[in-house]
């Protein structure tokens, strides 16, 4: 009786959803006329018949490697700093994970305000070290950099607290004992803090991965809803919206949803093995 | 001897200046487009290309443009109403059913627990096509319920939490309990949940900031302004009036204080919270 509510609730919004979905991925619906079964007709469609899928499928791998690399790259530096006792730590702490309270809508229009061409703040920095304008939101290649910019903005204090974390779980001895033997700061870090959060900065990177792949809110707002400049920045989060919402061609949507989870679990089990084929071999 | 003892205090000295300039760069990255836009916020129109941080005379009536552009106040109920509703629900309802698959035994629990945790794994891409034709067979859009019903009787992802921490709890707890003939119901209102208050904390958290940024449900749901939440009235603000960057920021700043004041005072729950967060979204 305690979990009924809440097991309404999962099979309303969430079983029914799963298998509605899986049935409307081969059907064709407009949402007004009745549905009409297709077979694999959607599925054909995206990967012979929509050259708009490979541009998306290329724009959402560009902005999941662009985004998922630096942050895992800068995320290791800002915990392996903040990872010490020292004065004044929380402060700092404090305020790198801010980013973390501000919502991605937010973050797109104060974005577009730095990125903007003539009046952006990023441009008039450039302009004093003699850079002239660059085109950020504007210039097809440009857009795509603004927009992992401020990905990897949004995504470096979330990881931060996964891996600073799992960084602080590292028994000090360990380091106590290389420090005997002479092993240097940078030493120390490679040999024993890289290898020992291994499990969570591969968790960070598989919820990384997950989250760009699915990115919309951001890329909405920031590049004005229709992955322009010159569909530059047209991501699979884009393309599944226009379809559903704004072509209403609902059966083609939900079979992109479906190809966009068959994509994102067989990264997520190649990752996961990965490294877990990596952390035997320790 | 004191030379050797002098090198390695001015060895320390210049240690911690390299640890603190690296700290404050880092913050610095994560903190300058918020101040950029607070500071913005305050500027003349004509002046926010001024590279000055501090605007010398500060234009407040920027802010109050925004209540006379967009309907601010209601809107900002709106959002705390959606989020107060689904907020109380998920708590609830999450913790009620997370202390059943904890604590009580009942045919089929676990393999009912395992397919919670399964539809952690479906991206939000696969249910909100279905979740929005339900809506519409419901003759919901557009109206308050869309943006409570689905979130108010719990999720997955919260009876997880929820039956994780309950866990933890000793047995000891309920045990006199029931030895004094408590009903279930009494073992979990008045003995288990008031231990449950950082979990709790955490999920409350959690549930309010999500409801706080959400963008792409109500932006499906929601096309009257007097029931819209604060992101999207954001977004109609910023297709209206796109380059008037003072008003927007303003706005922004308006829409970010609340969570920043949250962040403040929860600060642990919040950042756990965004942790946790990553094992599973709404």
């Amino acid at each position: 009786m305690f979990i009924a509510p809440n097991l309404l609730a999962v099979a309303v919004f969430m079983l029914f959803p799963l298998g509605f979905s899986l049935y409307m991925a081969f059907q064709k619906w407009n949402l007004f006329n009745p549905a009409t079964f297709v077979g694999w007709a959607n599925f054909h469609r995206l990967f012979t018949g929509d050259p708009l899928f490979a541009i998306a499928l290329r724009n959402t791998a560009v902005f999941t490697v662009g985004t998922v690399v630096p942050t895992l790259a800068i995320s290791l530096i800002v915990a392996a700093t903040l990872n010490r006792k020292i004065k004044g730590i929380g402060i700092f702490r404090t305020v790198l994970f801010l980013p973390l309270a501000v919502s991605a809508v937010v973050m797109a229009v104060v974005w577009r305000f730095v990125f903007d061409t003539n009046n952006g703040l990023l441009n008039i920095m450039l302009g004093w070290i003699g850079i002239g304008p660059v085109p950020w939101l504007v210039d097809p290649t440009w857009a795509m950099v603004s927009l992992c910019l401020v990905s990897i903005w949004q995504s470096v204090p979330f990881a931060t607290v996964i891996l600073l974390a799992a960084m602080q779980g590292v028994p000090e001895d360990l380091y106590e004992a290389a420090k005997i033997d002479g092993a240097g700061e940078i030493r120390r870090f490679f040999a024993i803090t890289l290898p020992l959060i291994r499990s969570a900065s591969s968790f960070v990177v598989v919820v990384s991965i997950i989250k760009s792949f699915q990115a919309f809110d951001l890329v909405y707002v920031l590049t004005g809803g229709h992955g322009g400049p010159e569909s530059a920045t047209y991501v699979f989060g884009i393309m599944l919206f226009q379809n559903a919402f704004a072509f209403t061609d609902v059966g083609y949507a939900s079979a992109l949803a479906w190809v966009m989870f068959a994509i994102l679990l067989v990264i997520t089990i190649l990752q996961l093995r990965f490294s877990r084929r990596n952390s035997l071999e320790q | 001897m004191s030379s050797l003892t002098e090198r390695v205090i001015k060895f320390n000295v210049l240690r911690a200046i390299a640890l603190y300039t690296a700290l404050t760069v880092m913050a610095w990255c994560a903190l300058f487009p918020i101040l950029w836009a607070v500071s913005g916020s305050l500027k003349k129109e004509r002046d926010v290309t001024a590279p000055v941080l501090l605007p010398p005379h500060p234009q407040w009536s920027n802010y109050g443009e925004v209540f006379a552009l967009m309907p601010f106040w209601r809107m900002f109920l709106n959002t705390v109403f959606y989020a107060g509703c689904v907020t109380t629900g998920q708590v609830f309802f999450c913790s009620l059913a997370g202390y059943a698959f904890a604590r009580l035994p009942f045919k089929g629990r676990d393999v009912l627990f395992l397919a919670y945790l399964g539809t952690l794994m479906v991206p939000l891409t696969v249910t909100v096509i279905p979740q929005f034709i339900l809506m519409r067979t419901f003759g919901w859009t557009d109206t308050p319920w869309s943006m409570i019903v689905p979130g108010l009787f719990g999720s997955a992802f919260g009876t997880y939490l929820m039956r994780q921490f309950f866990r933890t709890l000793p047995n000891e707890l309920e045990e006199a309990a029931i030895l004094d003939g408590c009903s279930p119901w009494q073992v979990y209102w008045r003995v288990l949940l008031p231990h449950t208050k950082p979990a709790v904390m955490v999920l409350a958290v959690l549930t309010w900031v999500n409801v706080w940024n959400d963008f792409l449900w109500p932006l499906l749901m929601i096309q009257r302004d007097n029931i819209s939440p604060l992101t999207l009235g954001l977004v109609h603000l910023q297709g209206q009036y796109v380059s008037r960057w003072p008003v927007l920021m303003a706005a922004s700043m308006l829409i970010l204080l609340p969570l920043v004041i949250i962040y403040a005072v929860a600060q642990r729950a919040f950042i756990r919270g965004i942790a946790l967060s990553g094992f599973g979204g709404r």
